[in-house]
């Protein structure tokens, strides 16, 4: 259908999963455009972020294009399995699927 | 119903339902093709004061297939836009609504129009009026001329219109929902031992004095006919495939800040709709839903709920001795091939004398349209059974009978086109809910948007 787009396969994360995921809006967003991972920061209260790569674009058309999503609209990350860390990031009309146990550990810290 | 709350996550979203999908050749215009996507169903008149409107967070599209293709050649996309004047009252509007841009009307809705054609987009209009929903004397007067301002006609000599209407499909809902009781028959009806019918009865149209939220387009049939040859009746490139959906974004938020929804990522279709009453009465329950989310291209997923529908196999059970034909087709474990033609491929040349609507061997649920058929001068609400082969499954016209259209071709009537020794049951062509267009209280209208004027709160009770 026109406007549909699906997740490809998980993509590796692009923060190594053992490292602490970044934190700051800004930082996440500096670090999309300069590697092409791309930065999200969840819009409402969640402000953990991490470096993913979609998988239906090029990742260096891909970090601008969700850079410029991220900023002009709601970001929503969807924990879909927390025992596997994997994730579902959504932004503009584009979305990304990640799996990053690391981050998932710091989130539901974050919401106890 | 045709498709109004037929599945059970969409009957809990009401602004993206689709309820009922047409598209004939224009009997007023017959060089153009009038489309409608109707949403939004069993509106009571008088819900105030948030009266009905599109959802701006809904992607409302109409597609086309052609030239034998069950993919979207051509889509019409819609967006709406609410604007609300002012956020201190609590009125739908302060005053009489005399025009489009009335002051005194509080809450309007705006919306755009997309076409995407074989990959290429533009949008054909913008910033385009619906019409407020119909109050009541005081607040809208003069109603249908109101409604009427806000038929646009844009770029390229398309007319759109998007509001509220008139509730054009007629069924008897309240008898087909208790154990599939037909009242004209009810007595014939098993009643499982509870002997409540002694005599036939009257249908009662369910829907009636209830309104809808019609999209409706008229566009130059040159704008959608491929290159392919189109201009005779047996011509492949004559028959459009017309389905419409609705989508949402897969993420949503509530806001605590706003208080609102807010909306992100990729568009997820949520409702889909071609034939009337397919997912309705041809889908399990467990599947609607995931139906909906489909192409109808994947549709050969469903094919044995149509080659086997349950409902056929139900009407000799609940109306004992009365569909003895059906009920030997039925055990026989004959599949269907005549519902499966006239639902998922369209019928071929060389069955109906004059017609053919065939689109290929791919199952896909789509409206199939034969636009080199020229508007009947003498419709019968009937269609191609009833002898009218500009009506439905020839396309849908807003005043086609397609609840008893489908019910006398599930207990066969039309198996008789694919097996010449199958002999209907005499019933198979009597039966029926007991409506006709005359049980629609606004009637229609002659010429765009075709479905009547909607009924106001102010004359009609709430339902």
């Amino acid at each position: 259908m026109p406007l549909q787009s699906s997740a490809g396969p998980i993509p590796e994360p692009a923060v190594a999963a053992d490292q602490p995921a970044p934190l700051s809006r800004r930082s996440v967003l500096r670090g999309a455009a300069g590697a092409g991972a791309v930065g999200l920061a969840a819009a409402s209260g969640i402000t953990a972020v991490t470096g993913l790569t979609r998988h239906d674009t090029p990742a260096s058309a891909d970090a601008a294009a969700v850079a410029a999503d991220a900023l002009g609209g709601p970001v929503m990350v969807y924990l879909r399995d927390a025992s596997t860390g994997e994730m579902e990031v959504f932004a503009g009309t584009g979305q990304a699927t990640l799996r990053n146990p690391a981050l998932v550990r710091e989130l539901l810290r974050a919401i106890k | 119903m045709s498709s109004h709350r037929e599945a059970p996550e969409i009957s809990k979203d009401p602004v993206a339902d689709s309820t009922d999908l047409y598209a004939f050749v224009s009997p007023d215009q017959p060089d153009t093709l009038t489309l409608i996507a109707n949403y939004i169903p069993l509106q009571g008149p008088a819900g105030g004061p948030n009266f009905y409107s599109f959802g701006d967070d809904v992607l409302y599209e109409i597609h086309i297939a052609v030239n034998g293709s069950t993919r979207p050649d051509i889509t019409y996309q819609f967006r709406f836009r609410t604007e609300l004047r002012n956020p201190d009252t609590f009125l739908y509007n302060t005053g009489p609504i005399t025009a489009l841009d009335s002051p005194n009307w509080n809450n309007r809705q705006f919306y755009t129009v997309t076409r995407t054609a074989y990959g290429k987009s533009d949008v054909i209009g913008s910033g385009l009026a619906c019409p407020p929903c119909n109050i009541g004397p005081l607040s809208t007067p003069n109603y249908a001329a109101l409604a009427s301002s806000a038929v646009h006609k844009i770029a390229g000599g398309i007319k759109v219109f998007a509001g509220q209407r008139a509730e054009g499909f007629y069924v008897d809902l309240g008898a087909v929902f208790d154990l599939a009781d037909l009242r004209p028959f009810e007595n014939l009806h098993a009643q499982y031992g509870l002997n409540v019918f002694t005599g036939p009865a009257a249908g009662v149209n369910a829907t009636a004095h209830l309104n809808v939220h019609s999209i409706a387009l008229q566009v130059p049939l040159s704008d959608v006919l491929p290159r392919a040859a189109h201009g005779k009746e047996s011509d492949l490139g004559a028959v459009l495939g017309v389905w419409t959906t609705a989508s949402r974004q897969r993420a949503r938020v509530w806001d605590a800040v706003t208080d609102s929804y807010v909306s992100s990522g990729p568009w997820h279709q949520v409702s889909r709709l071609g034939n009337p009453l397919f997912n309705e009465v041809l889908v399990g329950l467990g599947s609607k839903d995931l139906w909906n989310a489909l192409p109808p291209s994947d549709d050969k997923r469903f094919a044995a709920g149509v080659a086997h529908p349950e409902l056929a196999a139900l009407l000799p059970a609940l109306y004992p001795g009365v569909f003895p034909n059906l009920a030997k087709l039925v055990a026989a474990g004959t599949a269907r091939a005549d519902l499966e033609a006239i639902l998922l491929t369209g019928i071929p040349s060389g069955i109906i004398p004059g017609f053919q609507n065939y689109t290929g061997a791919v199952q896909a649920d789509m409206l199939r349209l034969n636009t080199a058929i020229p508007p009947s001068k003498s419709p019968n609400i009937l269609g191609v059974v009833g002898g009218d082969l500009a009506g439905y499954p020839n396309g849908r016209r807003v005043f086609d009978d397609v609840v008893t259209i489908e019910l006398r071709a599930i207990a066969g009537v039309t198996v008789p086109l694919v097996d010449k020794s199958f002999t209907p049951d005499a019933a198979a062509s009597a039966v029926t809910d007991g409506l006709t267009a005359s049980s629609v209280p606004s009637g229609y209208l002659n010429s765009f948007p075709y479905l009547g004027v909607p009924y106001s709160g102010f004359t009609t009770p709430s339902s």
